[in-house]
């Protein structure tokens, strides 16, 4: 797989990464504690903004532990049958997403565990200070992992083929396009929108979000089988 | 008008500790609530002002609700105030 094809792999999993829901919940949850408990908007802005830093500093570091727990395992190049295991988990996430990714009540309740969704919501309530935003950031990012686990692996299996310069350049450009959304939410919050504004459009369009985002997966899945298992296999023949 | 001590609370379809109405929490979580719409402090203090009032005579009847009826209730009520904060008090549990 030559590099651009690569990076092109990683940028649509990060997309997909981005399109997952729950930071964007913890951050509206943040923010509407926040500004509800009269907190001056530059201070809303520095919890949120500390909050986002959390997710950002844990993708990059997920990311960079399942790469080198890949490159210790596996060497430069992962054997086909890792690859179609990760490809089939791809297409089973995506087939999940589909079907399980929001609750089937009114608003934008998401299938985690309902004790991690409470520990959540109760810290996003308590958190006064930028370093408990951090945290909360970073706890968002664990509890997340059911989803985003998949196009993390793939990325990571992508990546640790790449020079070691390409990979560090592929670990930063999934961190930074995983971010995108909250990145929005976070200049739309600090512009002065209306939280409540920000809550109904999801709302309204989170069936789109979940198609969009298993379709994705799934076409991902398809995309690296044959990128990766069906032109090696037709090539050896 | 309902005393505060009178009307029992049940919270979580009973999987938490009953407790006695407080009024005073109810008017704090429309505040925020209203708070968090961008509503101005002063008009958020009337609108929980007058939530909270129409809550009380709706319990004076009732010994004993859950919290999601109170909940139920209030946003209905919020709703005439201010819509937007009416849909934050109602989406609150079922933003995660």
């Amino acid at each position: 797989m030559d590099i651009a094809s690569s990076l092109a792999i990683v940028t649509l999993a990060a997309l997909i990464h981005a399109s997952f829901q729950l930071s964007v919940s913890v951050l509206t949850l943040l923010s509407g504690h926040a500004i509800g408990a009269r907190t001056s908007q530059a201070r809303v802005m520095r919890l949120t903004f500390g909050f986002v830093s959390g997710v950002g500093v844990m993708t990059l570091l997920a990311l960079s532990f399942i790469s080198l727990v890949f490159l210790h395992i596996f060497g430069k190049e992962a054997p086909q049958f890792v690859w179609a295991i990760v490809c089939g988990l791809l297409i089973g996430v995506g087939l999940a997403v589909w079907f399980f990714y929001y609750r089937r009540e009114k608003g934008t309740s998401l299938w985690i565990p309902r004790s991690f969704a409470r520990h959540l919501s109760d810290r996003s309530k308590a958190t006064k200070s930028g370093a408990e935003a951090f945290s909360l950031g970073l706890t968002t990012v664990i509890s997340e992992l059911l989803f985003i686990a998949a196009p993390m692996i793939i990325s990571a299996l992508v990546l640790i083929q790449l020079p070691g310069y390409w990979q560090l350049i592929g670990i930063a450009i999934y961190s930074v396009i995983s971010l995108l959304t909250l990145f929005s939410i976070w200049v739309l919050i600090g512009s002065g929108h209306k939280l409540s504004s920000i809550q109904k459009w999801r709302e309204d369009n989170k069936h789109f979000l979940q198609f969009a985002a298993g379709g994705a997966l799934t076409v991902l899945g398809f995309f690296v089988y044959v990128c990766k298992i069906v032109s090696d296999v037709s090539g050896t023949l | 008008m309902n005393d505060d001590k009178t009307t029992i609370i049940i919270k979580r379809k009973g999987q938490r500790p009953t407790e006695s109405f407080d009024k005073a929490k109810l008017h704090q979580s429309i505040v925020s609530a209203t708070l968090s719409a961008r509503a101005p402090e002063g008009q958020a203090d009337r609108v929980a002002h007058a939530v909270t009032n129409y809550v009380l005579e709706w319990l004076e009847s009732r010994p004993e609700v859950t919290s999601h009826d109170i909940r139920l209730v209030a946003t209905r009520h919020l709703r005439s105030h201010h819509p937007d904060a009416a849909y934050l008090y109602e989406q609150h549990r079922t933003t995660l």
